[in-house]
């Protein structure tokens, strides 16, 4: 079985989202554990593939039997598995917290809900495995359709951000879609790896063509990560999606789109093409160091507890893309660390910011008031994801950084490294707030908030299924961290074919 | 914010026309796209391999089959997410007012023609995705004719006198009946130890060559994609018209 794991890890979570799509609407109890089912078989599956990739390179598995270009293929190398297994876990354990969630937020929709879930868990999936250009598109489409339709299924607000965000999306898509197609006029291929070779065997580097193709590519590719300026849709659609929506598509959207991009720089374009050629590194470090500044200080702005997590995704974005044209090894290996990394830092924050609107009803940070006294637990869980979020060690995010960091001195992008400090403290102010919040209480408002402060003190914790994924989460983030050296190390194997610059 | 976005999209257009410089020549013979080996096969070696005489169906279906289970699946997500967005269920008519639509005696020549039409529409679209093989057409195209045939009966009866043939929750069975359908070549080809969608190998439960295998595997998939499409089409109509409550409707 192990020959077809690559397949498997997205059609065990496809074909049950179209079971719990038939049966889940008479047995609505057992959408869920269907659901468990088959994402724990895309985790092991993940595992399983990223086993054989160390052992035996890359996975070249074929769709259909037939021979790429002529076919589709999987090409799966260290990247997308450890990509993969980063998206197989946190639906995994976004699933586990979404049980009584999703059949509070949305009763009678319990079936739809979860077979859209597993949807975008194959879309995502499939964008990730794939090593043809035009799949990559169509899993794009089922990944963005069923985003829209995740987040519109929340309250009036969220469905007008979710048609914000379906105009962005479609048209990022549509970049996309054009770059593609400009791709295929010059090389008369789809196939990644195809692309690559014929762009080098003809020549095609000097092409105005191709050029334009990169650009598409790119900016299509930056609507949909919300890379700063073209960030708008991002907010408001993550804020007021229901939490389950919020927990699973703030960590791993814009994250994959993030490997997207990655991919596009290392396979089809080539680093040599992007970084030499090209030589745009300077201009989009300096926009990402305006997009980590922009955003950090949007996010102090904030009073609204999943609005300033969504800020802080788009600097976290800033970060990546910056790394990716530091155009060094560094660089790289912290951008794909903190793809894995910062997709669990946010899941942790997102989970937690869920437990508390579910708890209080309340978006404000100042609903988790006198939190440590009533819920000690999830505190606990939620301080590791905010300590990674700053980069604390041994949290993951303190080794992300570093290496980005360390990339930024290498290249000399003074800039980069010195808005990744500031982003990092500005951080640091955010969340010690809430903690300052949660641990000593807001000043007591003259009077009647006294014997109200007296009625909330008892300990009353978030439900088994949210604390259990909370704490998880939590530990995958200290393990993440701790075995930093084992990861890093991957990904450079991985980067070393790519001949990029390092460090003397 | 108007300026914006014109610059925007003189910026955009610039950019292509600069594209443009590169292209090939309309109908270059020696373009790329034509003479890469990747055409050449498809143009060359289609029939010796799948005994379909329509390359467009061929690489539709078999070379690119992945690709079209998950244009397919589009089409189910897209049906899934209407009915998660609009779907009213249980009776808080008392929020939403409806215009009372003023009942109107059935019409007898509507209904007639229909009656008539309604057949051969259907005939129309089982051939639609049988002759995909050989003409154009296919699954999405056959099922949105066939789609079209249910719309009509709603339109002039009304949903309720449609819903006697395609009630709600068959429809969800139809629309997921026909994506397995599809996926099932895929799994089923995977059970007897090859790649999922390979369908050479399922000679051994098809008559025929392994070549004859994989064109009635086509067939097979269209058909799957046709159910699917029949059936969301229908579904993204009888929502939109009765606002999410599948009661009467226009």
């Amino acid at each position: 079985m192990t020959e077809q794991a690559p397949a498997l890890i997205l059609l065990i979570p496809f074909l049950t989202s179209i079971l719990v799509a038939m049966i889940g609407i008479a047995y609505r109890g057992i959408c869920w554990y269907l659901a468990l089912i088959s994402l724990a078989g895309s985790v092991c599956a993940s595992f399983t593939t990223l086993i054989r990739v160390l052992d035996e390179g890359v996975i070249r598995y074929h769709m259909g039997g037939w021979a790429p270009p002529f076919g589709i293929e999987f090409r799966v190398d260290a990247l997308n598995a450890l990509v993969s297994i980063a998206v197989s876990v946190v639906a995994f354990i976004t699933l586990v917290y979404s049980k009584e969630r999703v059949e509070t937020e949305s009763p009678n929709k319990v079936s739809q809900y979860y077979t859209l879930f597993l949807l975008l868990i194959t879309g995502l999936l499939g964008i990730v495995l794939t090593g043809d250009a035009f799949n990559l598109y169509v899993l794009l489409e089922v990944s963005a359709l069923t985003s829209y339709a995740l987040i519109a299924m929340g309250p009036k607000r969220a469905t007008l951000a979710a048609f914000k965000y379906l105009i962005m999306g479609t048209i990022g898509a549509s970049f996309y879609l054009l770059g593609v197609g400009y791709l295929y006029i010059k090389t008369g291929s789809l196939n990644m790896f195809d692309i690559q070779e014929q762009i080098v065997a003809n020549d095609l580097q000097q092409s105005p063509t191709i050029l334009v193709a990169f650009i598409l590519i790119t900016v299509g590719l930056w609507i949909k990560m919300a890379f700063f300026p073209l960030h708008a849709w991002l907010p408001n659609s993550y804020a007021f999606a229901p939490t389950t929506s919020s927990s699973i598509m703030g960590p791993l959207v814009t994250k994959v789109m993030i490997y997207v991009m990655v991919r596009m720089v290392l396979t089809v374009f080539g680093p040599v093409y992007t970084f030499e050629v090209l030589n745009w590194n300077e201009i989009v470090v300096w926009l990402s160091v305006i997009a980590i500044l922009a955003s950090s200080i949007g996010a102090l702005a904030q009073t609204d507890l999943r609005k300033m997590l969504t800020f802080l995704i788009i600097a976290e974005v800033g970060y990546m893309v910056g790394g990716t044209w530091l155009a060094n090894e560094a660089g790289m290996t912290g951008t794909i660390y903190h793809i894995i990394s910062d997709a669990f830092m946010t899941l942790c924050v997102f989970l937690f910011a869920g437990i508390i609107f579910a708890k209080t009803n309340r978006r404000d940070i100042n609903a988790v008031d006198g939190m440590f006294k009533k819920m000690p637990m999830t505190m606990i869980g939620f301080i590791v994801g905010a300590f990674s979020l700053i980069g604390i060690p041994p949290t993951a995010g303190f080794f992300s950084k570093w290496y980005l960091i360390q990339g930024g001195i290498e290249s000399g992008n003074w800039e980069y490294v010195v808005a990744l400090l500031i982003s990092s403290l500005i951080n640091a102010v955010l969340f010690f707030r809430i903690i300052e919040i949660a641990f000593f209480g807001r000043k007591p408002v003259e009077g009647h908030d006294h014997h109200h402060g007296d009625l909330h003190s008892k300990i009353c914790e978030a439900p088994a299924s949210q604390l259990i994924s909370l704490w998880g989460t939590a530990a995958i983030l200290l393990l993440i961290g701790l075995y930093n050296k084992d990861i890093a190390g991957i990904i450079q194997d991985f980067l070393l074919q790519f001949n990029l610059a390092t460090g003397g | 914010m108007k300026i914006i976005g014109f610059i925007t999209v003189i910026i955009t257009a610039l950019l292509l026309l600069q594209a443009e410089r590169d292209f090939p020549n309309w109908g270059d013979p020696e373009s790329p796209a034509s003479s890469y080996r990747l055409s050449q096969h498809y143009i060359t070696e289609t029939y010796h391999e799948t005994v379909v005489p329509n390359m467009v169906t061929a690489v539709l279906a078999d070379y690119r089959g992945y690709d079209t289970l998950f244009e397919t699946v589009v089409i189910f997500t897209a049906g899934i997410a209407i009915i998660g967005i609009l779907r009213v269920f249980g009776g808080n008519q008392a929020e939403h007012k409806e215009p009372q639509l003023t009942k109107q005696k059935p019409d007898l020549i509507l209904q007639t023609t229909c009656r008539l039409l309604l057949p051969i529409i259907q005939l129309f679209a089982l051939y639609v995705v049988a002759h995909g093989h050989h003409s154009p057409g296919g699954g999405f195209q056959g099922g949105v004719i066939f789609g079209a045939s249910f719309i009509l009966l709603a339109l002039c009866h009304d949903l309720k006198y449609a819903q006697k043939w395609v009630p709600e929750r068959r429809i969800l069975n139809l629309a997921g009946f026909g994506v397995l359908l599809y996926a099932g070549f895929g799994v089923a080809a995977l059970m007897f130890g090859e790649n999922f969608l390979d369908y050479g190998i399922l000679t051994h439960l098809l008559p025929g060559s392994i070549e004859e295998a994989r064109s009635h595997s086509m067939l097979g998939v269209e058909i799957g994609v046709g159910f699917t499409v029949t059936a969301i089409m229908f579904s993204i109509y009888s929502l939109l018209s009765s606002n999410g409550k599948m009661k009467e409707g226009i």
